[in-house]
């Protein structure tokens, strides 16, 4: 059988005046059922693009799929017709937005906005949906759900507000559910609770999650593969527990050292990735991690490096990862900083 | 939301205050030329019996502050004044000029909502087409020419001109006559009157429209499955209207309190028209009693479109705090 969703060499490039920007440039992976892909980059490294092409929900113009393809359950969802590609949409696979705020629409009542996608796909009357709309919000943990549909986006804390976006994305029931950065714009207690509900939901419904942010910390609990984005490109995939505990590529390293560490005593000053990522129109001849690299070498500039499988799972896109002792170097780092923290 | 609007209803007070200590500095003597008894009886001569006995039959022989005090009483029982021409009062003349100007406002409203519109939404949801290029030129036009002018424009084209040639030809002034039916009468004189507030309309539509269509929650319901008209239809034009809206209150309310230019091109017997005559005959009561009506309709109409902003965006609710 095919699998949920496989995403094969997709390159979503923009058109603009200043040139063409690669925001997606040769992404594959591909998602089971009941599996949580984690997406980690910084902002513009494509990760948004490439959900956003996912659900086609980017204009064209001034975006256009250059090639590569995405399939759901075996079906090419670029061939589509239009109409069918909206059947999908909010239906078999689901959104949900970064800030919750500006995401709902403050002029209709949350109920409504959660009832809408069930009318639509589901073909319900008004009171039905609505009595569904209900019966969801008090799934995500909304307290007198029946008064607080009737309520308006405003009304509603930062929270509240994403596990009403939340309710809404799961009200078909769809069998992939895309949050784009859930827990950025919230505060930190509610990051947690809103993690969890996620979490709990997948159990319950079976539904695969497309888990995108630029904190590994919030996919550390809750993906079973992760994939690193670097200027458009994939630069690390694995397996969760491989990309922590033996990342293959030293932009990976540069995001685990810029967390900060709860099981080390020394809290010193967190190690950030030096520079900014580069221009999408203007990538560098070679790796376009390099100029920030740290272990760059000489042979980096000269050809962009191809993500290969490395160990059994894992890819990376550095030169050097299948070269024990480059690798060495990182895990050296991290031995010294917990000795160092030893000490102390 | 009641102490809201009587709260707005007491503020009318102080700027009808002032309205009318305005207009009673502008009638005094010197301040505008002209001797109202003078107009009263025109160019006749008159003794000087007579005279004093008109100043006092209108009272102008009071200290400014009594009669003052006179008309704001009088005001609040609703008597205007006599007309100093007409010898009615002006109450009763404004009441009849009243139903035309109101005809003629409702006219062009409904020109400027329909083309205002469609015309905004053309222009957002084909945003640099042809169509949108079109609208954009033609509103960029249309507020720069003088109302006066673009009228008489019309006049000579579709009445004049087209009467010449042979065409079907449109009536070039008043409100009936017996070779047209009154509704043929009201086209040139709306359209003349919409034309620029048309153009607000359609740029306010426009830009409103281009705005709300980059919301989040644009994408959110793109997002659900909608399809693109439906996201514009459903989650956009509810969002886009509130400032339209507010713009076609406030300039319904200008057009009812009577339009000079229009209606005097137009030759339309309405407020403006009555003001314009007024004014050239120095009948102060007429002026006065019209301006205070035209303040009155402005403040009523702008509490009524703040009202209504409670209906349209749920964001705004008065006289209670929004957490």
């Amino acid at each position: 059988m095919a699998p949920l969703l496989e995403v094969d060499d997709l390159h979503m490039h923009f058109f603009t005046r200043d040139g063409v920007v690669k925001a997606c440039d040769g992404v594959s992976f591909t998602l089971e059922a009941g599996r949580t892909l984690g997406v980690v980059g910084e902002s513009g490294s494509g990760k948004s693009v490439t959900a956003m092409t996912v659900m086609r929900l980017i204009p064209e113009p001034p975006g256009k799929v250059v090639s590569g393809d995405i399939r759901f359950k075996g079906e090419s969802i670029l061939s589509m017709s239009e109409k069918d590609q909206r059947k999908l949409r909010g239906n078999r696979i689901a959104m949900i937005f970064q800030d919750p705020m500006t995401s709902l629409n403050p002029v209709f009542r949350i109920g409504q906005q959660i009832a809408e996608p069930l009318r639509l796909h589901k073909d319900m009357s008004r009171t039905e949906a609505w009595a569904a709309a209900v019966e969801l919000l008090d799934r995500v943990g909304i307290p007198q759900a029946e008064e607080r549909a009737r309520n308006y986006p405003h009304e509603f804390s930062g929270g509240m507000r994403q596990r009403a976006m939340i309710a809404m994305a799961l009200a078909c029931g769809p069998d992939i559910l895309i949050a784009d950065e859930p827990t950025t714009a919230l505060d930190v207690t509610i990051q947690a609770q809103i993690l969890e509900l996620m979490q709990e939901i997948q159990q319950r419904t079976e539904s695969a999650i497309i888990m995108i942010t630029h904190d590994l910390g919030v996919v550390a609990d809750m993906a079973d593969h992760i994939m690193v984005m670097y200027a458009g490109k994939a630069v690390e995939y694995g397996p969760a527990d491989e990309v922590f505990y033996n990342p293959l590529h030293p932009y990976t390293w540069g995001l685990l050292e810029s967390l900060p560490r709860h099981d080390v005593d020394d809290k010193g000053a967190l190690c950030p990735i030096k520079g900014q990522p580069p221009s999408l129109i203007n990538l560098p001849p070679g790796c376009a991690f390099s100029p920030r690299c740290a272990y760059a070498k000489p042979e980096c500039d000269k050809k962009v490096p191809p993500l290969v499988e490395i160990d059994n799972g894992h890819l990376s896109a550095c030169l050097f990862a299948g070269d024990i002792d480059f690798i060495c170097q990182y895990e050296n780092r991290v031995k010294r900083g917990e000795d160092s923290g030893g000490d102390v | 939301m009641i102490k809201y609007i009587a709260r707005r209803i007491l503020q009318m007070i102080p700027v009808f205050i002032g309205v009318t200590i305005i207009l009673f500095v502008l009638r005094s003597p010197g301040v505008v030329g002209g001797d109202p008894i003078r107009m009263i009886t025109g160019e006749r001569a008159i003794s000087e019996t007579l005279y004093n006995q008109l100043v006092e039959r209108y009272g102008l022989d009071e200290p400014f502050y009594v009669q003052y005090a006179t008309y704001l009483n009088d005001l609040v029982h609703g008597d205007l004044g006599q007309s100093y021409n007409k010898s009615r009062p002006v109450a009763e003349i404004l009441w009849d000029k009243f139903p035309n100007t109101l005809r003629l406002a409702l006219a062009a409203i409904l020109i400027e909502m329909v083309f205002g519109i469609i015309a905004g939404i053309i222009s957002a949801v084909k945003r640099y087409s042809f169509w949108d290029v079109l609208v954009t030129f033609s509103t960029s036009v249309l507020v720069s020419l003088p109302v006066f002018w673009l009228g008489m424009l019309l006049q000579i084209l579709f009445g004049l001109k087209f009467k010449e040639w042979g065409l079907p030809y449109l009536p070039i002034s008043g409100m009936s006559s017996e070779r047209f039916p009154d509704i043929v009468h009201l086209i040139m004189p709306a359209i003349t009157l919409a034309s620029v507030s048309t153009a607000y309309a359609a740029r306010i539509m426009r830009s409103q429209l281009l705005e709300v269509m980059g919301q989040d929650y644009m994408r959110t319901a793109a997002a659900k499955g909608l399809s693109h008209g439906m996201v514009i239809w459903n989650h956009g034009m509810k969002n886009a209207m509130i400032p339209v809206v507010t713009y076609f209150g406030l300039d319904f309310a200008a057009m009812m309190g009577g339009t000079v230019l229009t209606e005097t091109v137009f030759n339309w017997p309405g407020i403006g028209y009555e003001i314009f005559l007024a004014i050239g005959q120095r009948d102060w009561p007429i002026v006065m009693g019209a301006t205070i009506i035209i303040v009155f309709i402005v403040m009523a109409m702008n509490l009524i479109v703040d009202i209504s902003y409670a209906f349209l965006d749920p964001r705004i609710r008065y006289g209670r705090q929004v957490a």
